[in-house]
Formats: structure tokens, C-alpha cells, sequence
């Protein structure tokens, strides 16, 4: 009897033992999971920030992705682009007959004008130089009356008569946005110093000085590049080049061959013609790389955010790239947001395979989603190119629209897709650059906006669940799992609402989230700011 | 390199063999007749919830609390729902069993 209770007895304890175990070890498995969680979402590796190089970065085998057409078509006749047609771009005609119709009108010393005016901040990329980044059209903050349409000359006078959308715009950002961001600036620029100084920070320049022909011959001013140093093959020359391009800073890189419609048609840098020029026979072939942007200010976008840190490290990179170019004898010439563009990016980073466009106009990287900055070397040094690449971006773009949703100018297309578009004999995605280029105008800190770069899904970090669901929607033919994706995005990751972003009394200079504390004026600095609130007068 | 990730997967993987153990005496106490599916059924409602789990600390910790708090919100419903379903589904078991 007795031996028989001792067994129930040890057999009870040993049973209850081993069930309230196995509950406690089920409570602590979760409890595990979610530190897991904790910490696969804080990894520093899953940020798709700057800190990635190397060579590993690029950890898409975009081989799988190949697409089956170029993405981006021929609709008509092909042409490059003017001048006038980029609101960057067109400042120097403005200015040229703003100052015009200032001395016609008698009103205003156009010399101390010009002496203040384009070109007092060099630093600026020289197709961003515009009269309002350098303070030149209102020294005295005094309003100024945009000259009407018929008042400017050629080819000023023919674009606004077939653009008076643009002639609209360029004359409510000059007549109101710019005295209200004078004002905006007087009183809330304070609360933006850390991030104008790290802005600022990152803005390094310097200038191509002589044409292709010359510049792209020389290392420095005045040594001539070698004889062309042989390589084994063409594949061994682009495994190399992408190599060191990686060494050099760059993230992603791709190489592809020129295409003369994609040359800007004006403006060649180191060239004292400002008009259209011939493609140099040299330019063969275009490296195109890119890094993005840090990864928490890039969250702060737009008004706590800057371009500069991107566009100067892959600056740098480019610098080093066609400088190691040259040293193997081969003419180089590179393309950066701190140097100048003489191509246009978004159709040489698709061919190159390094992304798709988005609605929003920019590439999207299966890496790094929209969060990219590119530059270019182009050169003759003849490698093996690389192929544009699918992932789904065309399909996901024309359910999600979440970019267009929380643009504060609306400059981004809610159309379904973008058939029936034509940019000079081409269709892809466009948006109104010149609205965009307003809302940059209007909102504080470092210049620009940013906003639909980092809104976009495909900017989410590259962790376990972004990468699955990325992975999961690509193998869905039927679309359901864009669907429940942009579903989600949209109720799971709040943002604000797009009038939000813009300046008091509409808005009040949102962020797409919190600025980082090392960007919080008032935890470091000792000086009185106004934080701006919606409603503000 | 061992990160805080792959310690918390280990202790995961650890875990799993005194859950399993404990709930073969949970259903054992509670007279539940199981069979494969059954098996299969309340393996596949533990790891929802896991992952779910996994999935709403991961927003948390990527900075986007809202996000988390939300998934973790909604999941609980969906996860309680299945539970129940799943509980009758194994309790019906017992029933026959008493029955004969
Ligand atoms: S940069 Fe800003 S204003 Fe321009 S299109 Fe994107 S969201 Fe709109
Ligand atoms: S936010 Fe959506 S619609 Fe816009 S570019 Fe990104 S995926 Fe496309």
C-alpha cells in the first residue's frame, strides 16, 4: 500500500513537474521570441544606411531578376533634355530676365545684384544653383513681382507659352513661397541648426574646369593619363571596377553603355559653350553606383533630413573611381550630385540594373528600396555590361500610391499606370518637378524634401520581415499580396497626414518621424527656438 | 559573430524540448486522445503566435511602436479566436473517448 502511494506520489510530482515546466518554458519561449524580435528589428546590419560597404552590400544575385524587356520605352521621337525644362535647370534664364525686367523697370541696381546673387555658394551642384538657394533675387526681403510670361525672352517666352502651369508655379514659389520662407526662416531657423550644420557639413565642391576632351585626359590639372593598361577580358574589367567602386564607398554599382538622348543637351561642364553639345566619342560606357543615405536622418525627412551626406560620399566615391580610371590610361570623366551631372541618372541606374523606377520617379534598389544616391564615371575602358532587372516594382507601384498620398505637393501621379506618359520619346513615371522643387522651397532644414523616399515601402529596413514579405509579394502573380501589403503599410505605419508637412499655419514642418536626439536643438544647445506648431501666424 | 539575435534563436530552439515534453502531460491530464492532425493543428497555432510575436517585437524594435502595437493587437484577437476553435476541436476528442 504504502509502496504504491509513494509511486502515485512520485508519479504526480514528476507529471505536475513536467506540465507546469512546459508552461513556464512555452511563457519563456515567447518571451525569447520577442526579445529575438527586439533585436533582429534594432540589428545594426538590417539598417540600409551608409555604414553598409563593401562589397557584400550588394547582396541581390540580380542575375534571378534579369527583365525581359528595357523597362523604360521609346513612345515617339527621342530627344535630350534643355535646360529649361528642369526647374534647376531654368534659374539662370530666370534670373538672366528677371534682371532684364528689373532694369526696364528702372527699380533695382542689377550689379550689386549679380555680386550677391548666383554663384556666392559654389558649393551648391551646378544644376542646383538657383537665384533662391543663393539668396539672389531678394537681398532687401523686399516681395517681388515675377515679370509676366510675355516679358521674358527666348526660350523663356516659348516654354511658359506652352507651360503656363510652370509659369505659374516658378511665379508663386518667387512671389510667395520665398518671402514666407525668409520669414519662416527668420523665425523658426533656430530650431533647424543642427541639421543646417550637419547639411551643411557634407557640402563639399569642386568644379570641373575644362571640356571632356581635356578634363577627362588628365589626372589633375596638369598630368596626361598613360597608355591603356590591357585588361585579360572585358568580364574581368567590370569584375575589377565594380570591386574597387565597392572599396571606394560605393554600395551597389552596375555598368552599361551611353546613350546619347540621355546627355543633357546643354550646360557641358568644363566647356565654355552653355548650349547643346556632341556626346564625346570616348563615353562608351557609364558605371553607375550609389549609396544611401543615413539611416535615421533620412527618416526625418523632410525638414530634418539633408541629400548632402549621400550625394558627398558618393561624390568622393566617384572622384576616387575616375581618378583610378585614369591611372590605367583611360579617359574618365565623372558625374556627381557635388560635381554635375552631364547625364541624366534615372535611365542609366535602370539599365545598369541597379533598380527599377518608382511612381515617384526615382530607382528603387531591391537592397536599399528608394533610399539611393547615384553618380556616374563615364569612360572608354571597354567591360562587360550589366542587364536591367524586375522585382515587381511596376505592379506594386500601380496599387500602392503611397507616395503620391503623402506628397505635400502634390507632384506625384495618382494615375493607375504610366501609360499614355511621354518625356521626350520616352514612357516611364514623371513627376511635376517644378511643384516638388516649390515644396523644397517651403519646408526648413537641409534643402529639399525626400519625403516619398522614405514613405516608400520597398525604404523599409532590410530585416527578416520586410525581406519575407518583399519575397513573398514578388512570387505572388496574383497581386493579393500587394494588396494586403500596402493594406498594412498604411494602417500598421502611421504617418502624418500631407498637409502636415507643410509650413505654418497649414502645417507645421512635420518629419516622416522623429528627428534622432543628436538632431534635437534642445538637447544640446543653450538658445531660445520656436518650435513650429500648426496654426502659427 | 554571436549577436544578441542568434543567443535568443538558441534559447529559442532550447526551449522547444521541455514545451513539447510539458504539453504531451497537458494533454495527458487532460485526457485528450491525439492524433497527427491534431498534432499538426496546435503546432501550427503555437508558431502563429509565435511568429507574431517575433514579427510585432521586430517593428518595435526597428523604432515603429505603433506598428508593433497595432500587429500585436489585432494578432491577439485572431490567435485567441483560433484557440478557442482549437480547443474544442481537441476537447471534442476527450468527449468521445469518455463516451465509450
Ligand atoms: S520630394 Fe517631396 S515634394 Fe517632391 S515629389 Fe517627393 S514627396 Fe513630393
Ligand atoms: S511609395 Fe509605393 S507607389 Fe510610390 S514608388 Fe514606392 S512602391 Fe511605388
Amino acid at each position: 500500500m504504502s509502496q504504491k502511494n509513494s509511486n502515485k506520489d512520485n508519479g504526480v510530482s514528476r507529471r505536475e513537474f513536467l506540465k507546469i515546466g512546459g508552461a513556464v518554458a512555452a511563457g519563456l519561449q515567447v518571451g525569447a521570441v520577442a526579445g529575438a524580435g527586439l533585436a533582429a528589428g534594432k540589428d545594426p546590419s538590417s539598417l540600409t544606411g551608409w555604414q553598409h560597404l563593401g562589397d557584400n552590400t550588394q547582396f541581390v544575385n540580380r542575375a534571378r531578376l534579369v527583365a525581359r524587356e528595357m523597362p523604360i520605352k521609346k513612345v515617339g521621337s527621342q530627344r535630350r533634355p534643355e535646360m529649361w525644362e528642369s526647374p534647376f535647370g531654368r534659374q539662370s534664364l530666370i534670373m538672366r530676365d528677371m534682371m532684364q525686367y528689373r532694369r526696364m523697370l528702372g527699380s533695382v541696381n542689377a550689379g550689386d545684384e549679380r555680386k550677391d546673387g548666383l554663384g556666392s555658394k559654389p558649393s551648391l551642384p551646378e544644376k542646383e544653383t538657383s537665384p533662391e538657394t543663393t539668396g539672389a533675387i531678394q537681398p532687401d526681403n523686399k516681395r517681388m513681382n515675377f515679370p509676366p510670361p510675355e516679358a521674358f525672352s527666348e526660350p523663356m517666352l516659348t516654354y511658359y507659352r506652352d507651360n503656363p502651369d510652370h509659369y505659374e508655379l516658378d511665379r508663386y514659389r518667387i512671389e510667395e513661397i520665398m518671402p514666407k520662407r525668409r520669414e519662416d526662416e527668420a523665425k523658426y531657423g533656430d530650431y533647424y541648426t543642427l541639421i543646417n550644420a550637419w547639411s551643411d557639413s557634407w557640402e563639399t565642391g569642386e568644379r570641373i574646369t575644362e571640356p571632356p576632351e581635356e578634363s577627362d585626359f588628365k589626372i589633375g590639372r596638369r598630368r596626361r593619363i598613360g597608355k591603356p593598361v590591357p585588361f585579360k577580358s572585358k568580364t574581368h574589367a567590370a569584375e575589377l571596377i565594380k570591386k574597387v567602386t565597392h572599396h571606394f564607398g560605393a554600395s551597389m554599382v552596375g555598368i552599361t553603355t551611353i546613350e546619347p538622348e540621355w546627355c543633357y543637351n546643354y550646360g557641358l561642364r568644363g566647356s565654355s559653350e552653355r548650349g547643346s553639345y556632341e556626346v564625346p566619342k570616348h563615353w562608351k560606357y557609364v558605371i553607375a553606383f550609389g549609396v544611401p543615405h543615413q539611416w535615421e536622418q533620412v527618416n526625418s525627412n523632410p525638414s530634418c533630413g539633408t541629400s548632402f551626406d549621400a550625394y558627398s560620399r558618393i561624390s568622393i566615391a566617384a572622384r576616387r573611381l575616375e581618378t583610378f580610371i585614369k591611372s590605367l590610361g583611360y579617359p574618365a570623366r565623372r558625374h556627381s550630385p557635388m560635381d554635375g551631372y552631364d547625364l541624366i541618372a534615372v535611365p542609366y541606374l535602370v539599365k545598369a540594373g541597379l533598380g527599377e523606377q518608382g511612381r515617384h520617379g526615382i530607382v528603387i534598389t531591391p537592397e536599399t528600396g528608394s533610399n539611393f544616391r547615384a553618380a556616374f564615371v563615364t569612360t572608354s575602358l571597354p567591360m562587360e555590361i550589366d542587364q536591367p532587372i524586375e522585382f515587381g516594382v511596376k505592379e506594386f507601384c500601380e496599387r500602392c500610391k503611397i507616395c503620391a498620398e503623402i506628397c505635400p505637393s502634390g507632384s506625384i501621379s495618382f494615375a493607375k499606370n504610366n501609360e499614355g506618359m511621354n518625356t521626350r520619346g520616352y514612357r516611364h513615371w514623371e513627376i511635376n518637378r517644378t511643384s516638388c522643387y516649390n515644396f523644397w522651397m517651403q519646408s526648413m532644414g537641409g534643402l529639399g524634401c525626400r519625403l516619398c523616399l522614405i514613405a516608400c515601402p520597398y525604404s523599409r529596413k532590410n530585416n527578416w520581415v520586410h525581406r519575407l514579405t518583399r519575397n513573398i509579394d514578388k512570387a505572388d502573380p496574383t497581386g493579393l499580396t500587394t494588396r494586403g501589403l500596402t493594406a498594412m503599410q498604411k494602417k500598421l505605419f502611421e504617418a502624418p497626414e500631407a498637409h502636415e508637412f507643410l509650413p505654418p499655419p497649414d502645417g507645421h514642418f512635420a518629419n516622416f518621424r522623429e528627428a534622432p536626439d543628436w538632431l534635437q536643438v534642445r538637447k544640446y544647445l543653450d538658445i531660445d527656438v520656436i518650435e513650429p506648431k500648426a496654426g502659427d501666424k | 559573430m554571436i549577436t544578441d539575435l542568434v543567443i535568443l534563436a538558441f534559447v529559442v530552439g532550447l526551449l522547444t524540448v521541455p514545451v513539447i515534453i510539458g504539453m504531451i502531460e497537458w494533454f495527458r491530464h487532460f485526457k485528450l486522445r491525439m492524433t497527427w492532425w491534431k498534432w499538426l493543428l496546435s503546432a501550427i497555432w503555437y508558431l502563429m503566435l509565435l511568429f507574431l510575436v517575433l514579427a510585432a517585437f521586430t517593428f518595435i524594435g526597428e523604432g515603429e511602436p505603433v506598428a508593433g502595437w497595432k500587429l500585436l493587437g489585432s494578432s491577439a484577437v485572431i490567435i485567441v479566436i483560433l484557440g478557442a476553435g482549437l480547443v474544442r476541436i481537441l476537447l471534442a476528442g476527450r468527449e468521445n473517448s469518455q463516451e465509450e
